[in-house]
């Protein structure tokens, strides 16, 4: 025997074992290179009959092979038997996974999140404001006298120490203006109040965030383009804007802005009343007795502002149907954000 | 308010779009439509009128108007030549005084004879119809056709039921009634501006008409009114009577004065054409009665066409701008060095700075024309929020535990205000509230999230919820609040909670003291007394947490037990902290020894902990609480308390002998007390 076919053998005896399928397949190999007339064993027991140096060198390589084989072999069996158990264990994979303990924010906080997200990246700062006002800041500074028609558009909650509460977050345009000198970008979120009744679209409480930007030569312009970047942002999807006429006191010129319906693309739809659009906010241009009640001098700077339903928001992203779900405190809704 | 296009095309000189491309064209550039709707050979447009625009466009001339300038169509008005009888003058029929031109800045009036009240023609009836007005006679219906048309309210008053032939106008005296056309009775004052005649009111000013001078079938002689009232005085009267008329509808939005005149010659023409055209035509009277002291002159106002371009953001040629200005019926006086001055019709009360002329061009332009641009700005990075990143920080830690956010309602009822023992010198209550659900502005968030429990447990067995709001109290308090509830016996793992969500906000050094509240505190309170503790941070209180004592959780219905935390987040937030500084891998092995002391029930863990950690010093690298036994096998009034103690040193392998003699001293420092005997 030759160191050749030694080498041979236990390629030979690899390829075996490789393709060796099951417990009997592998029981046959081993009675082949390992049995009492195995191929191995043959060789082993040639051994005595060899010259002494030829026997240890082919001996030694002979064993080292038998080991090798045997271990190899061990291996595969006990792979063949683990498989077997394995076999023997199963679990239904359509069971359902346990539940971690897990809680949930409210959407409306969702999409605050969003928001404040958006245009803090565009360079704006979040600002909050007291619920609690004074008739000032809500109305008179904002340009709405008192005994004015236009008050009727806000119907207010009144309360007994004289203050009010706050119908929209436009007070903190004022009260950021009397402490920040411009050029000044920020938004205001929060909660506003209205005195009216409810139904699936109005609440007595509800969340606004107002925008706000001022510099030197801002225009309409600017504001186009600064809200729709927001809005495709928050839709994440390409959206139109249209802008047209409404009336604010506290904004010259004012309007409203509609967007793309969500539903339809535009093309008109129940959700829409045939339109293609849904209102979106209310904005305008800083009316100049904005700029003077909040200590600017008017002819010096320009900007634009905007007041925007968070709940309409909300409702309009996940397709919510009914503005009072918000504070129902109804688990079996708030558990699905 | 409601339109009929057919009577809009009077107007137009040309063709008016469909109406469908009306309400696309209204709608961007003027006012939004909220209805259209055919009726018969007609079409209604239900026209949501900016208040501001009220003074112009509450009428079909207005909207005419605004059509024309949308669409470039000439807008052709009013035509209305009147024949004046000569022979019989107006002042000979009726004598005009007002006493107050403040409330009454204009009063015409003019008398038309030989009239003849019966039906107004179809046509008419038929426009009226449309928009929602009922024909009563000829005279009535042209008066309100007139203030469709113009704005302008009118009023028609029979010539000869008049005492004394007088029309005065002033407030009301006190005690004065006056019975109104539509029977209903009302009670006078001396903020009512009434018209009178030398004796009673005949109509409250501006509102209603009086049933004593009604126009009637056997009535011949008219005396007509278009007066011009303080919008301020008649929105007052209006809301204070609890009556509101289309009259008063558009005096409280403001009427340009100038437009009486206009209206009422619109009205006499129509009555002289329409009303008893068959047997001979009524008379008007020679002489138009004009109360008008301080006529009203048109504004000027300077234009930049500079500031056009920059508000806009899109330059806008002067001739274009100018075009604009003109269609609308403003006059452009002059342009110079880039500035037009330009004369503002008096009928546009809204129009007072250059903001507002630049509106006009900008809509009139198209909003949509305008590109989108962005701002070229000065870059300022915006100033990050803390008192947000802690809210957003603490709700993220309240989610990953299984708490759900809820908002709830900012008010309490009085009920609830009653039940929890809240004391009204700390409640800010509402003026007007909606209902008794509103009563009050919230002074604790507990209230509505322990009814949010009570709504959703036929469906949860197992709650965790939370809300982070504005409470608010007396005189003027209002800050945020987080409260947190969690239901069944679970004091501990609310605790648990706290802990972490105070270390993960980086505040260490907290802890729990006996709650203890004064006699007259304990019996409104509602925390259960023996299980409620204040949550301290050093030496500031910063909430509560504790069970919610079972009156209260019966009064709602409320089954099983709820533990609740209440933390004054303005506080909480001050203290937080992003600072944290890495603790090293230990190097050397910990080593874990049990420790069991047997104490009195009423000994406090904090303290048995106190004095482990003072004898085994900086060794002591955590004690772990495995068990506290109270039973029958143990010494009456006595508990178990059982704790693994981890031992491990920063800087060596600690030997058993050191430990155990470190061991043997905590043991010698618990036994000091005779009470306490550790069991071995």
């Amino acid at each position: 025997m030759t160191k050749f076919s030694l080498k041979t053998l236990k390629n030979q005896a690899q390829k075996d074992l490789n393709s060796a399928k099951n417990l009997k397949a592998l029981n046959e190999i081993f009675k082949e290179y390992l049995g009492k007339k195995g191929k191995l064993t043959r060789i082993l027991r040639s051994l005595e009959k060899m010259p002494k140096a030829k026997r240890i060198k082919i001996g030694k390589e002979a064993n080292q092979l038998k080991n090798f084989l045997e271990e190899k072999m061990e291996q595969k069996k006990s792979s063949f038997v683990k498989t077997t158990e394995d076999k023997k264990e199963w679990i239904d994979i359509t069971a359902p996974g346990k539940k971690p303990l897990f809680g949930h924010l409210h959407s409306l906080n969702l999409v605050k999140r969003k928001v404040e997200e958006i245009f803090q990246a565009m360079g704006f700062s979040i600002i909050e404001g007291p619920e609690m006002e004074t008739e000032w800041y809500n109305f008179d500074a904002l340009n709405i006298p008192k005994d004015h028609p236009a008050r009727d558009l806000w119907d207010t909650f009144y309360l007994k120490t004289g203050f009010l509460l706050r119908t929209h977050t436009s007070p903190g345009q004022i009260r950021f203006m009397e402490k920040n000198n411009p050029p000044l970008r920020i938004i205001v979120p929060g909660r506003v109040f209205r005195h009216e009744a409810t139904d699936a679209s109005h609440e007595i409480n509800f969340y606004q965030i107002e925008g706000l930007m001022v510099d030197k030569k801002i225009s309409v312009a600017n504001f186009k383009a600064i809200i729709q970047e927001f809005l495709q942002r928050f839709f994440e999807r390409p959206v139109k804007i249209r802008v047209r006429p409404s009336y604010f006191p506290f904004t010259e010129p004012s309007f409203e802005v509609d967007v793309t319906c969500l539903n339809c693309g535009g093309k008109g739809c129940s959700a829409c009343q045939q339109t293609g659009w849904m209102e979106m906010m209310g904005a305008g241009m800083v009316h100049p007795n904005v700029f003077k009640n909040s200590g600017l001098v008017p002819k010096n700077w320009q900007g634009w502002a905007f007041g925007m339903g968070m709940d309409r928001l909300a409702m309009m992203k996940y397709k919510i149907n009914d503005i009072r779900l918000f504070y129902s405190g109804d688990l079996r809704f708030l558990n699905q954000f | 308010m409601v339109f009929s296009y057919n009577w809009l095309k009077d107007y137009i000189k040309g063709r008016l779009p469909k109406p469908a491309k009306l309400v696309e064209l209204l709608t961007m550039n003027s006012f939004e439509i909220s209805e259209l709707k055919k009726v018969d050979s007609d079409f209604i447009l239900d026209i949501d009128v900016l208040p501001n625009r009220a003074p112009d466009c509450f009428s079909h001339l207005g909207i005419a108007r605004e059509i024309g300038a949308i669409c470039g169509l000439v807008f052709k008005g009013l035509t209305s030549e009147i024949k004046e009888d000569k022979s019989l003058k107006a002042k000979d029929f009726v004598k005009v005084e007002v006493k107050n031109k403040t409330a009454c800045p204009r009063y015409t009036a003019r008398v038309i004879t030989d009239v003849k009240i019966e039906s107004s023609p179809k046509w008419m009836r038929e426009r009226l119809k449309v928009c929602g007005l009922r024909s009563i006679n000829n005279v009535v219906d042209i008066a309100n056709y007139v203030m469709l048309e113009t704005g302008q309210p009118l009023h028609a008053f029979d010539g000869e039921k008049l005492q004394d032939s007088k029309i005065i106008v002033r407030f009301a005296k006190a005690g004065e009634k006056i019975i109104t056309l539509d029977e209903e009775k009302y009670d006078l004052d001396k903020d009512i501006l009434v018209i009178a005649d030398a004796k009673k009111p005949i109509a409250i000013a501006g509102i209603k008409g009086g049933k004593m001078p009604e126009v009637d079938k056997k009535t011949k002689i008219i005396v007509l009114e278009a007066a011009n009232f303080n919008s301020k005085i008649i929105r007052r009267t209006s809301k204070k009577i609890d009556l509101k008329t289309d009259a008063s509808w558009r005096f409280e939005h403001g009427i340009d004065p100038n437009l009486t005149e206009a209206a009422i010659n619109r009205a006499a023409f129509l009555i002289q054409k329409l009303a008893h055209p068959q047997a001979g035509y009524p008379k008007i009277t020679q002489g138009l009665i004009d109360k008008y002291p301080q006529k009203v002159l048109a504004k000027r106002i300077k234009l930049e066409l500079d500031y056009v371009e920059k508000l806009l953001g899109v330059k806008i040629p002067e001739s274009k701008i100018v075009k604009i200005l003109k269609s609308l019926e403003f006059k452009v006086l002059s342009s110079k060095f880039g500035i037009l001055t330009v004369e503002v019709p008096t009928f546009r009360l809204d129009i007072n700075i250059p903001e507002d002329l630049i509106e006009e061009i900008g809509r009139i332009y198209g909003y949509q024309k305008i590109p989108a641009i962005f701002p070229i700005t000065t870059l300022i990075p915006p100033k990050r929020n803390l008192e947000i990143f802690w809210e957003d920080t603490t709700k993220n830690i309240l989610k990953e535990v299984g708490f759900s956010e809820i908002y709830n309602y900012s008010f309490i009822s009085e009920e609830d205000a009653k039940d929890f023992g809240f004391k009204s010198k700390d409640l800010i209550e509402l003026e007007n509230p909606i209902s008794l659900e509103q009563r009050y502005l919230r002074p604790s968030l507990i209230p509505n999230l322990l009814k949010n429990i009570q709504k959703n447990q036929k469906h949860f067995s197992e709650m965790r919820i939370f809300e982070l709001g504005r409470v608010f109290k007396l005189p003027k308090t209002e800050k945020n609040i987080l409260t947190g509830l969690i239901t069944g016996q679970a004091f501990f793992q609310l605790k648990g909670v706290v802990d972490l969500l105070l270390n993960k906000l980086g505040i260490s050094e907290i802890w729990y003291d006996q709650y203890q509240p004064t006699p007259e505190m304990s019996k409104i309170s509602i925390w259960h007394p023996q299980k409620c503790a204040e949550i301290k941070v050093d030496h500031q209180e910063i909430g509560f947490l504790g069970e919610i004592k079972s009156g209260i959780l019966e009064d709602l219905k409320i089954e099983g037990k709820i533990v609740v935390f209440d933390i004054d987040f303005e506080k909480l937030s001050k203290l937080a902290s992003e600072e944290h500084e890495f603790r090293p891998i230990p190097r050397f092995p910990a080593a874990v020894r049990d420790i069991a002391v047997l104490v009195p029930r009423e000994i406090m863990m904090e303290e048995v902990l106190n004095k482990i950690e003072g004898a085994g010093g900086s060794v002591i690298r955590d004690i772990d609480l495995f068990d506290i036994y109270e039973g029958e096998e143990l010494p009456a009034g006595k508990k178990n308390l059982a704790f693994h103690i981890i031992y491990q040193a920063e800087d060596r392998t600690l030997s058993s002998g050191e430990i155990d003699e470190i061991q043997n001293k905590i043991i010698k420092t618990l036994e000091k007390d005779p009470e306490w005997q550790v069991r071995k």
